[in-house]
Order: structure tokens, then C-alpha cells, then sequence
């Protein structure tokens, strides 16, 4: 019996590769399983090969995980153009269809013996038993229950809800091709026992989600009354989930013309005493830029996510990677601040989200939210969210006295003026991108703009002591990891691993990536001799960033890769070890 | 066809629409004129300054929310629109103006202008069109003649001007007018129809730049040059005819309103109200959402 399984499979469009997956990760929800389902594509819109990888667990699921258990190849051409995505090893399962005519001594794996090669007729199966072969995947949902113990019991009904509006008649034909493929492994079984201990008993419900759907959840939950977006690879779920839940809560969506409409319209919003939003991905981030800007200058609350893919210009919509990170933190002209917060989970982007709302509402300032293409569109099943553990923070307003001289941007002590909104009698002001005074009138003052820019930056100072944004590990480790996004959780599982392998090692994961919080950094570096960075972009970029801001270790390393290039929890376990000599 | 604002039981005078700020426009800049008239038409429907959004982009004439008492909100070259919009569809119980120069908008926030016309939000769009770029010191405009030389067209424009009145009366704008400073009491009646109007009102100003402008256009000329449309026995309803007359913008100054739509599609913030009227139904509770197990659409959707 194992507690973790990942799978991975591929095929052509048409297979149904992703809706097999989808089905598994819906029967391992309801049994009470965690686990984490990602998918890839060609650059076809439709047709061209898919593939996804299900990481299935009775403990809570951090990354996807890296070599393969289980690989199901229902073509070989589809399978490895996959390459590093589907990864497999000496422990894997290879499930293949006959037809291809390989041999399943001649599988076209370089320098890699698997532990099993099962060769299947899973076409021929679903012909025999549906009358169809579409119903293929049913044929592997069968194979994967059966030689795995994997939600067996759920998977049935999932294909009755499925096939429901088909009919009775389709709904039986899927049925009995599932049943074909548990038939078959009953009568082939495999040559090493890999079947999934059952999920914890009394494992209670588990939420079945995304980091899109969640990010939008979260933004309603802080209170969130207006969206604008435009849609853009991947961040436009976002905008599908609010534009079907917003309006229930009071609030409204624009579907912009442009991203820079979409974000001038949330900022309009926010003016108008709103909380707003805008999402959306690495080129719309560079057509926002300016209007950002303005909500600095203006100090406007927004919360603007950034769901960052392979970069740059068009890049790699559909692959996940985290250099958008340099963009977040620099892309304004002029002395500004933008607080950067980053998940680093679907679970994790709930939290993060109501963190950004109030941190823009406290603060009066834009904030990027960084996603990814992994966090954001992965499916992952996730423990209910507590929501009463959050707080809901409101800007600032004006008290009736202050209405009686109100003074927009008055320098106070925080930097924080109180801010008021069209309606308010006596609030009436002018806000502005241009340099203003007090009371927001333009001015071209030197001395004005260098005391405005002090009150703008300084009221962020607070943000770098938010020790709640960080997590780390052992106090007086001498090799420390730092990572971010999505990749910390691969991280996290390295650190597990390394720690179970008897070393001494902390992490510290940032989600408040800007402004760097140099007193923390420092706190964590004080036991330190060796650092690594562990980060998916080409530059390494927190690796730079943290050194612009604060001093590091004499040995301060990054492990850094371009995006679409997977890193895995034993990948960063050997560089590990190296650091710590063992 | 017009609709009554909300009225205050306060009476309000042009002054009171008057801020204290002192206009950085040069004197005999026809915005002086734009910005009176934008009193007397605030006065005349009497909502009080702090129910009025006022937006404008980047520009000389986008100084102009700036000398008004309203909320104003002077923002980054060519997006007051969508600004304006997104502040209308978080709270539509505001009197929302924008403003801008023919630069701003027609030029840098031209794609957003169709835009705001097919959503149709109860707003007011004022244009101070004086064919240059004032406030760097005398370009090109996209409304400038073609042969016209100015500091980057030395030799003479090679390009066509926009024309505003066409561009908006082709995307289906419901009230288009005209009208000058030199007249002031005809624009400040213009301004105050569109705003009353229903839906998306573009009102175009030719505002003579005296600095850099052309000195056949100042507002001296106007009074002579301008011909009422009223006088010309237009009927505001026949909007090929509008068009029509809209193809002169370059030659002939016709004032008044253009098009007004007898029967103008609803304003983006009723659909909007309607909406929410229509979805507020019993919604299940965020909390218990996030409690729910996995469904389609990833157990997060509301009944």
C-alpha cells in the first residue's frame, strides 16, 4: 500500500485524456483523498496532444510532484512530447495501448526500465464493451481503479452524473467500459503492489477547486463590489467566475475593451468608494502599468492579480513561470512602492487574496497579487477554508470633523490620510496623477513632491514586519532554502525529505515579496552559511531582488530554471545535499 | 426627451460649482468659456457639487475638473472614460462628467470612445477640441487639417483629421451636439440637455487655442462663422441627416445638437441595477461555499 500516487497520462485531443483526469480527481474528492491535477496542451485550441498529471494523496497534497508512479500512454508520439512534464523512472508503472504495435520490451524510453510495462488493447476493449471508442478513458478509469484501489467506489457515480443528460444508453455504455477496464485488472495483476491506502477515516468533505475560481471566491468574500478585466491566458477565469457571481452580491463586472480600460475602470470604482479588482497575465500586467501608477500617486485602493505565465511578450500562455516578479515590483515610472504578495498554493490564494484587499484598503495603494499558470488553473482538493479566522479591513474615512476642513493628503504620522468618496458631502477634493499639496491641488514644488513622495513610501514601511507573511522553518539551521509562488511547495516537500534524511536545514517562503523585508531576512540569515534560492524564471529573480535590498550569506546560491521546465522535490533535495556536503 | 434629476432642496448658484483654483490656461483660451458654461449648466439642474464626479485625462483643457467644486479626478492621458465608467457602475446615483481635450480623446483613448457609446452609461463626455497640442507646445492633433504646420509638422500634416461628430454618430451615439464658448448662453443649455439625457451624451467644443491655434478660428470668429442648426430647420431626430451635416465639421461650424435619440437603448447602469436585482435572490453563504465538496465548476458557484 502507498499513501502518495502521481499518474500521468497522455494522449490526443479527442482521447479524453483531461476528462478521465477530471473524473479521478472528482472520485478522489468524494472519498476523501487530497490531491492536485494539472493539465497541459499543445498550443492547439483544439485537437493536438493533451495530457494531465494527477497527484493523489491521503495527506495533503504540496506540489505535483516529479517522476511519474503510474504513466498511461494511450499514444507514444502524444506522450513524449511531453518530455520533463511526464517524467518516468525505474519505479514507474507503464500502461500503454496495444495498438501502437511497440513492444513492451521495446517501449521508446531512453536509459529507463520500468518497474512494470502492461500492455493494453484499451480500444478494442471500449469497442467491445460501449460500442464506442470514445469511451476509452472509461476503459483506463477502470485499469487505474482496479491495479490501484483508487476511488473505486466514486468513480461509477461521477460517470452516471456525467453521461446523465446523454441517457440511460450512453451512461450504461461508459459504465460497462469502466467496468471492462476493472475486469481487466482483476485478470492481469500487476507485478508490484502499488494500490492507495484508503483516505483518513472521518477525513470529512474536501473542497474541490482552482486557484482562478478561488482567487475570484476570496475577492468576494473581502467584500469586493467591482472587476474589470479583459481576458487574457490564464487569468480569465477570474473573470468568468465573478462575471457569474458578483452581480448576486451588489457588485458589477466590466468586460473591457482593453487591459487598460479594465484596470482604469476598477480604479474609477475605487474612487467611487469601492473595492475593485482587475486580473490579469504578463502582457496585460505592461499595459497596466501607467494606470497603477496613477493609484499610487492618487493613493487608491486596488488589488490587481497578476497570473503570471512564460514570458516574455506572448511567451508560453499555457506554461507556468514566475518572472513577472521584476514587473510587479519595478514596471512604474517615478518613486513608487507597490506592495507584491504571492501564494503559494490553491489553498494558499484564498488567503492571500483577502490579505491584498486589505492591505490596499489600509494602505491606499494598488497591490499585485503574483499567481501562476500552475496555481491558477491546476485542480486541486483542498481541507474547507475556515473563514473565520479573517479579517476584513475598510479604508480610512473621514470623520464628520475632518469633513469640516477635509484635507485629502494631509501628512500624517502613518502617512495614512483618512479618504473620502463621491457622495460624501463635504469630502469633495481632486485627486490626481499630477503632483499635488494637502488638499490635491497640482503643483510643481520640489520640496512638495519630495514630501509627498516621503508620505507615499514611508506609509508602506509597516508591510516589513509582517512576520505573519512569512514562513520558516528550524531557528539555527547553517543551510537555509528560500522559495516563492507555486514552487515553495515543491520546496517544502524537499525540506521534508531532507529533514527525514537527517539534515538541518530551514526555509523561509516569502508571500510579501515587496517591499523586501530586509529585518526578517536578516533574522533568518543569522544561522546561515549557505542559501539557496529556488525560483522558476531564467534570471533568478527574488535571488536579485533580496540581494538589492539586504545583505546576504557569504554562500548565497540560486536554482533558478526558465518556466515550463518542471522542478521537483528531488531535484532540490540533491542541491541540498551538495550545499550541505552530504 | 429629457429626464429630471434628482433635485436637492438646496438652490445652487454658478458660483458654487466654482473652486478657488486659478486656471493655468492662457488668457483668451477658449476653455475659460467651457468651463462657465459647465457652471450655469450645474446650476440649472441643481445637484449639489459633492454628488458630481467630474473626470478628465491629460491635457490643458483636462485641468478643467480641477477648477470646479465637484468630486474631480484629473487622471493619465486618454483614459477618462473608462475611469468615468467604472465610477458610474459602482455608484450610478452620481452625475458623472468627463472631459478632455481632441488629443486625449481622440487620439491616445480613440478605441476606448465606441466603447462607452455602445454601453450606453448615463454620462456626459465634453470635448474641447482646438485641432493642436496646447500643452506641449503646439503638435499635430488628430482633429488638425491636413496641410496644417505646426512644431512636429514643419512642412505641413499629411493626414486627414478625425472628425469627431462622425466618428460618434457612426458607433450609434444617442445625443451629439456642437457648440462654442462664443455662445456662451447656447452652450451652457447644450451642456445641461446632455447632461439630462438619458444614456451617453457627447457634446464637442471648438475651443480656440490662442497660443498656438490657427487665428481664423479664435473665438473672436466664432459668433460670425457659427450657424445654429435650430436656424438651419435640423431635426434632431433624423440621424442621417445628422451625419450629413457632421461631414462639414471641417468647413462649417454648425452649433446646436447634431442627434438626439428619440428612443435611446437603455443606460448601462440600469442593466446593470436590473441584474443585480434580477441574481440577488437567496445566495448561499461564502462560508458554506467553501465548505461544499467538489462539483463542475469547482464547488464555488452559488444557487
Amino acid at each position: 500500500m502507498v499513501h502518495d500516487l502521481i499518474i500521468g497520462m497522455a494522449g490526443s485531443g479527442g482521447d479524453g485524456i483531461v476528462s478521465a483526469g477530471e473524473s479521478l480527481i472528482g472520485a478522489a474528492a468524494a472519498e476523501g483523498y487530497f490531491a492536485i491535477l494539472t493539465k497541459s496542451f499543445g498550443s492547439q485550441i483544439r485537437g493536438g496532444e493533451s495530457s494531465c498529471r494527477l497527484r493523489v494523496s491521503t495527506r495533503k497534497v504540496l506540489n505535483p510532484g516529479g517522476t511519474l508512479d503510474v504513466a498511461v500512454v494511450l499514444n507514444w508520439e502524444d506522450f513524449l512530447k511531453f518530455g520533463a512534464e511526464l517524467p518516468v523512472g525505474p519505479d514507474t508503472i507503464v500502461i500503454y495501448e496495444t495498438k501502437t504495435g511497440v513492444e513492451p520490451a521495446a517501449i521508446p524510453l531512453r536509459g529507463v526500465t520500468p518497474a512494470a510495462v502492461m500492455a493494453v488493447p484499451m480500444e478494442d476493449m471500449a469497442l467491445k464493451a460501449a460500442g464506442a471508442l470514445l469511451a476509452k478513458n472509461n476503459v483506463v478509469l477502470g485499469l487505474l481503479a482496479g491495479w490501484f484501489d483508487l476511488a473505486r467506489d466514486s468513480i461509477p457515480a461521477g460517470i452516471r452524473k456525467k453521461f446523465a443528460k446523454k441517457g440511460d444508453a450512453v451512461v450504461h455504455a461508459n459504465e460497462q467500459a469502466f467496468a471492462a477496464g476493472l475486469e481487466y485488472a482483476a485478470k492481469n495483476p500487476l507485478p508490484v503492489d502499488r494500490r492507495l491506502s484508503p483516505a483518513e477515516a472521518g477525513a470529512g468533505r474536501r473542497l474541490l477547486t482552482d486557484g482562478n475560481d478561488l482567487c475570484g471566491a476570496a475577492a468576494l468574500f473581502a467584500g469586493c463590489k467591482f472587476f474589470g478585466g479583459y481576458p487574457i491566458t490564464p487569468a480569465t477565469e477570474i473573470m468568468q467566475y465573478l462575471g457569474r457571481e458578483i452581480w448576486k452580491r451588489g457588485g458589477s463586472l466590466l468586460q473591457a475593451e482593453d487591459e487598460i480600460a479594465g484596470v482604469a475602470a476598477a480604479v474609477g470604482a475605487s474612487f467611487a468608494g469601492v473595492k475593485a479588482m482587475t486580473a490579469t497575465s504578463g502582457p496585460g500586467l505592461s499595459l497596466k502599468t501607467e494606470v497603477l501608477g496613477l493609484a499610487s500617486v492618487a493613493e487608491l485602493p486596488l488589488v490587481c492579480v497578476d497570473v503570471q505565465r512564460g514570458g516574455p511578450s506572448t511567451g508560453m500562455p499555457t506554461k507556468p513561470e514566475q518572472a513577472d516578479l521584476f514587473a510587479a515590483v519595478f514596471s512604474a515610472h517615478g518613486d513608487t512602492v507597490r506592495p507584491v504578495l504571492a501564494p503559494i498554493s490553491v489553498e494558499d490564494i484564498f488567503g492571500i487574496t483577502v490579505e491584498a484587499f486589505n492591505i490596499a484598503e489600509h494602505y491606499q495603494t494598488p497591490v499585485i497579487v503574483l499567481s501562476d499558470q500552475e496555481i491558477a488553473q491546476r485542480k486541486e482538493i483542498v481541507a474547507p477554508i475556515d473563514t473565520s479566522g479573517f479579517k476584513l479591513v475598510e479604508r480610512l474615512r473621514p470623520t464628520a470633523a475632518e469633513l469640516e476642513n477635509y484635507t485629502r493628503f494631509r501628512f500624517t504620522e502613518s502617512g495614512i490620510s483618512p479618504l473620502s468618496h463621491p457622495g460624501m458631502k463635504g469630502g469633495n477634493y481632486l485627486a490626481a496623477g499630477i503632483e499635488h499639496d494637502e488638499r490635491g491641488a497640482p503643483t510643481a514644488s520640489g520640496e512638495m513632491h519630495a514630501r509627498m513622495n516621503d508620505k507615499r513610501l514611508k506609509k508602506m514601511d509597516p508591510l516589513r514586519q509582517r512576520r505573519d507573511l512569512f514562513v520558516v522553518g528550524d531557528p539555527d539551521a547553517a543551510v537555509g532554502l528560500i522559495s516563492w509562488g507555486s514552487i515553495a511547495g515543491v520546496t517544502l516537500e524537499a525540506l521534508q525529505l531532507a529533514r527525514t534524511g537527517g539534515l538541518k536545514i530551514k526555509l523561509l517562503i516569502p508571500k510579501l515579496l515587496y517591499p523586501v523585508a530586509d529585518e526578517i531576512y536578516q533574522d533568518f540569515f543569522a544561522s546561515l552559511q549557505k542559501c539557496l534560492v529556488v525560483e522558476q524564471s531564467h534570471q533568478g529573480q527574488l535571488h536579485r531582488l533580496i540581494r538589492m535590498w539586504t545583505s546576504v550569506p557569504a554562500e548565497f546560491h540560486s536554482l533558478a530554471r526558465s518556466g515550463a521546465n518542471p522542478i521537483t522535490p528531488a531535484q532540490v533535495l540533491a542541491e541540498i545535499r551538495k550545499l550541505a556536503g552530504r | 426627451m429629457s429626464v429630471e434629476c434628482p433635485l436637492s432642496p438646496e438652490v445652487f448658484t454658478a458660483k458654487d460649482y466654482r473652486s478657488s483654483l486659478k486656471p493655468i490656461w492662457c488668457p483668451g483660451c477658449g476653455d475659460y468659456g467651457v468651463v462657465t458654461a459647465i457652471y450655469r449648466a450645474l446650476a440649472a439642474i441643481g445637484r449639489p457639487p459633492h454628488e458630481i464626479a467630474f473626470i478628465s485625462g491629460i491635457g490643458c483643457s483636462s485641468r478643467i475638473p480641477g477648477y470646479t467644486t465637484a468630486y474631480g479626478f484629473n487622471t493619465v492621458h486618454g483614459r477618462a472614460l473608462p475611469i468615468a465608467q467604472g465610477i458610474k457602475m459602482a455608484n450610478p446615483d452620481l452625475l458623472v462628467l468627463a472631459a478632455g481635450g481632441d488629443g486625449d480623446g481622440f487620439s491616445i483613448g480613440g478605441g476606448h470612445v465606441p466603447h462607452a457609446i455602445r454601453r450606453n452609461p448615463g454620462l456626459t463626455y465634453i470635448v474641447m477640441d482646438n485641432q493642436i497640442y496646447g500643452l506641449t507646445k503646439g503638435q499635430l492633433s488628430p482633429t488638425s487639417a491636413r496641410g496644417r504646420k505646426t512644431s512636429s509638422s514643419v512642412y505641413g500634416s499629411m493626414e486627414d483629421p478625425v472628425n469627431p461628430l462622425l466618428y460618434v454618430l457612426a458607433y450609434g451615439a444617442s445625443f451629439v451636439a456642437q457648440g462654442v464658448p462664443a455662445d456662451m448662453e447656447g452652450l451652457a443649455k447644450m451642456i445641461e440637455e446632455a447632461i439630462r439625457f438619458p444614456g451617453f451624451a457627447f457634446v464637442n467644443i471648438q475651443s480656440p487655442c490662442i497660443t498656438f491655434g490657427d487665428p481664423e478660428t479664435q473665438l473672436k470668429t466664432q459668433k460670425k462663422r457659427m450657424r445654429k442648426l435650430a436656424d438651419e430647420g435640423h431635426d434632431p431626430a433624423n440621424r442621417l441627416r445628422a451625419m450629413e451635416l457632421a461631414q462639414a465639421y471641417s468647413e462649417t461650424l454648425y452649433t446646436g445638437v447634431f442627434y438626439r435619440n428619440p428612443t435611446p437603448p437603455p443606460t448601462y447602469e440600469s442593466l446593470i441595477r436590473e441584474r443585480q436585482q434580477n441574481l440577488a435572490g437567496p445566495v448561499a453563504a461564502l462560508e458554506q461555499l467553501l465548505q461544499a465538496n467538489g462539483t463542475e465548476n469547482g464547488g464555488l458557484a452559488a444557487g
